[in-house]
């Protein structure tokens, strides 16, 4: 309990780091927003002209998108210095984390919360139009909403797992930005989509080693589709928690491996 | 001669890099596949009207490719760097233009990007999707010249993001703006005929199209090599918006004392 | 206390490949060379020791401390801090020590120098009461009240040294580690942190490890020195003895007016040799000075101030002749730790 309340408090230091510099940060809050929004509308802009993909409409599609996006805020706010790990590993400030008395991991995660407001905004946006469409067509009724959030927790938890694995690697191969390319930004972009779009070979690599799919689209089949069950959520929850334990144990290999080599 | 001396100088540099680029290509590869996929998805049930699902996924593949010739120009052509180094002074106090400089390197650039990151790239697509190939070298020719043009361009966008970090330091918000713009307005991923007529209308009178639509379309072969000429006006005036900025940034230079 | 058994310390680095293909191939299999960075060294520092660790760059001084302080484990030997493994209990180890990077800053970069204080003592649990009450003796100590509110990042070099120490003590750790804690100051700093660590080592007991290039802040702080070099401990013992040993040379140029007449007892010493100038003054009599150098009215002599001073041999070379210009030049560190071995 101690930790969590050290963790807050060092993040809250954190935003006040940031506030620091307001109007850099309203500016970028506006940028970020206009950017993500534009990276939307073009795919929109295909949705409404062709009614949707594979039978996906363009409010199920957005509802895949905004989940995702909305996952990733959580993630990168949270644990943003995870996916800059090897920086640290590059000029040594992660000797520097390791003479405090927290566990590395925690010490790395409080190092730099990110506000990702215009993310935020547009993600939930989004999600709102979304919804309130959905429940306007009868499709999904009020315990969506719940569910919903409820999946982008869950979400998080595995996109900060396949983020922490990446970075784990980096403790053998020290540079990951090649590997941070296809694992966190082109799977999850890819999961902004119906998965049903991609060859099987693909697929599966979304459900196995990079396992976006559990993110937003198998939990989406249920909430939005009434496939299968409400146990596709216990089942999502399971599979984002045995990703956390899994890359846990992982990590701490490589933080040793780390103590020991030196590099 | 200066001018092909510094080209060839910054196509050396990249040099070094390539094994690592090779494999950067793979990974930025996937993110034409999850759009060529999209557009799979989408032709399975609609006809794509004029493009076909073969001619679609040859769009988005040479779109995805070109975006490393008329894309990803460096942020403000490196003058940020410089500005906030000091080194600006010294550059533009050179006998030749900052602009004459700074773009050069860009072409540099720009070449490598050409040989080692559009060709392959466009190449695994080609393998993959087994496209075929123009057979008219007059298309190939015009294909080249849009891309230049195109090229042309984006360098001009970052020579004017870099020189407004004399006046500012948060430029490199504009290059996310132009970011933005780009993946909007230049048919990257849709067919500017395509987008809503709102949208086609700051399309068609902007100059993004001159970045992907255009070229791709004349690769296509569904456009001549004539629509260049509006892209050659656009390059003239920003050819000559750029020397009034650079005029400006002198006087700016000069008034602060170096 | 702290005590290091027959450490080792090893590492693989990959070497480059070259050739096609390099960077795809390094990928999949890379060739390494090992090095020796730490060759088994051992020693232990009693409670209340102020030691200093001394070596060239690259020497395995760093390697060291990262092993003392738990951040790497060695390769093979033992590491005790106060009777416990800094890696099995790395955190418990952790709130025991003090440590300070001086090219690092532990301090938060945007806020406030007392908020970080702030940050600081709850993260090694220090009760708010205790943290104020050691918040304050810092302050007073280290005189930081004038920029207690300032951003780190506006702080000066040894504004931020200070406030770095100041942090590094909050949580009243018995130990310090300090890693060149006055790298790039200017004299006045360097002398209020000297002034500082003196204090936490005779009043407050605390024990010390400073790793420095500054041979002044060995001087002045140090009772004991440690000098490591191709990662094996060459000397480890006091300063006088240090100085003994070496002989920590001052070097004399002499320019004489004509070609000194330099006689034959002192001019074979131009090899290594302790010559004794008997024809001069009584009390110079077996006062060594050696020529390093003779090249026509040019005359380089090494001497030991702690023996002989400058002025005793001057007098004691113009006797061959008449001097036109002399320049002396002190101890440089890098020499010292040159003829360590």
């Amino acid at each position: 309990m101690n930790l969590v309340r050290l963790y807050v408090m060092l993040i809250r230091a954190s935003i006040r780091s940031r506030m620091q510099y307001r109007f850099n940060f309203w500016l970028s809050t506006l940028l970020a927003t206009l950017v993500n929004v534009s990276e939307f509308l073009m795919v929109a802009v295909v949705l409404v002209r062709f009614d949707g993909i594979q039978g996906w409409s363009l409010y199920e599609v957005g509802y895949l998108y905004a989940v995702i996006s909305l996952s990733k805020v959580i993630y990168r706010s949270f644990a943003n210095d995870v996916h800059n790990l090897d920086r640290y590993l590059v000029n040594g400030e992660l000797d520097q984390l390791l003479t405090r008395p927290l566990p590395l991991l925690l010490a790395l995660m409080s190092q730099n919360f990110r506000i990702m407001l215009g993310e935020t905004i547009q993600g939930g946006g989004i999600l709102a139009v979304c919804l309130v469409m959905l429940l306007q067509q009868g499709q999904v009724g009020w315990i969506a909403i719940p569910l919903t959030l409820w999946i982008i927790l869950t979400g998080a938890m595995i996109l900060f797992a396949i983020g922490l694995t990446t970075s784990t690697f980096g403790f053998w191969l020290t540079k990951v930005e090649v590997l941070q390319t296809l694992t966190e930004d082109a799977a999850r972009s890819a999961a902004q989509y119906p998965l049903t779009l991609y060859p099987g070979w693909l697929r599966s690599i979304f459900f196995t080693f990079i396992p976006v799919a559990f993110a937003n689209y198998v939990p989406s089949l249920y909430v939005l589709r009434h496939e299968y069950g409400p146990w596709l959520l216990v089942a999502t929850t399971a599979v984002a928690l045995l990703c956390l334990a899994g890359v846990l144990a992982f990590w701490r290999v490589g933080a040793s491996r780390y103590q020991s080599t030196g590099s | 001669m200066l001018f092909p001396v510094l080209v060839r100088k910054a196509y050396r540099v990249n040099l070094q890099y390539r094994g690592s680029h090779l494999v950067h290509n793979l990974a930025s590869s996937l993110f034409g596949f999850m759009y060529i996929f999209i557009w799979m998805g989408i032709g399975a049930t609609h006809e794509l009207e004029g493009y076909g699902v073969t001619g679609m996924i040859h769009y988005v593949g040479f779109n995805q490719a070109a975006l490393w010739v008329t894309g990803f120009a460096t942020f403000g052509l490196g003058i940020p760097q410089r500005v906030r180094t000091g080194q600006i002074a010294l550059d533009l106090m050179r006998p030749v233009s900052l602009f004459y400089q700074t773009a050069l390197r860009e072409w540099g650039q720009v070449a490598y990007q050409f040989v080692y990151k559009f060709l392959p790239i466009y190449l695994i697509y080609a393998i993959v999707f087994s496209f075929s190939f123009p057979t008219q070298f007059s298309t190939y020719a015009g294909t080249f010249a849009a891309l230049a043009i195109g090229a042309y361009l984006a360098i001009c966008i970052q020579y004017l993001v870099g020189v407004l970090a004399l006046w500012t330091t948060e430029s490199g918000w504009f290059h996310w703006l132009n970011y933005a713009f780009l993946m909007l307005l230049s048919g990257f991923f849709v067919p500017v005929e395509w987008l809503p007529s709102w949208l086609r209308a700051i399309s068609l009178h902007s100059f993004y199209p001159y970045l992907q639509y255009h070229p791709v379309k004349i690769y296509l072969g569904h456009e001549s090599a004539s629509v260049l000429t509006g892209g050659l006006v656009w390059c003239v005036g920003f050819s000559l918006v750029c020397a009034m900025v650079t005029w400006l940034a002198r006087q700016r230079v000069e008034v602060q004392g170096g | 206390m702290i005590e290091a058994v027959d450490i080792h310390k090893q590492f693989r680095t990959p070497v480059a490949k070259e050739g096609p293909f390099a960077g795809i191939r390094s990928l999949f299999a890379r060739d390494y060379r090992v090095k020796e960075a730490v060759n088994g060294i051992s020693f232990t520092l009693p409670e209340g020791e102020f030691a200093g660790y001394i070596g060239p760059n690259g020497a395995g001084k760093s390697t060291t401390i990262k092993m003392l302080t738990g951040i790497l484990r060695p390769t093979s030997g033992l590491v005790t801090i106060g009777g416990m493994n800094p890696h099995k209990e790395r955190r418990k180890v952790a709130r025991r020590l003090g440590v300070v990077f001086g090219h690092r800053s532990q301090l938060w970069w945007d806020l406030p120098v007392k908020e970080s204080f702030e940050l600081l003592g709850a993260m090694y649990s220090v009760p708010a009461a205790a943290r104020r009450k050691r918040e304050g003796e810092m302050i007073e100590l280290l005189e930081m009240s004038s920029f207690l509110d300032t951003p780190v990042r506006k702080l000066s070099l040894g504004q931020r040294m200070r406030a770095d120490l100041a942090a590094a003590m909050l949580h009243d750790p018995d130990i310090l580690f300090l890693d060149e804690p006055t790298i790039g100051l200017d004299a006045n700093a360097k002398e209020s942190i000297r002034g500082f660590l003196r204090t936490l080592n005779r009043e407050y007991g605390k024990t010390v490890l400073l790793t420095t290039h500054d041979m002044d802040d060995i001087e002045r702080l140090c009772s004991r020195v440690l000098v490591i070099n191709d990662g094996m401990l060459r000397y480890d013992g006091t300063i006088p003895e240090l100085r003994e040993r070496i002989g920590l040379p001052t070097v004399i140029r002499i320019r004489f007016q004509r070609e000194p007449n330099v006689p034959e007892s002192a001019a074979v010493g131009l090899t290594p040799l302790r010559a004794s100038v008997e024809e001069s003054a009584a009390d110079l009599a077996g006062a060594p000075f050696r020529i390093r150098k003779w090249e026509g009215r040019q005359l380089t002599v090494e001497c030991n101030r702690s023996e002989v001073t400058a002025m005793e041999v001057l007098r004691a070379v113009s006797e061959w002749g008449d001097v036109e210009d002399v320049e002396t030049s002190e101890p440089e560190f890098e020499e010292i730790v040159r003829r360590i071995y």
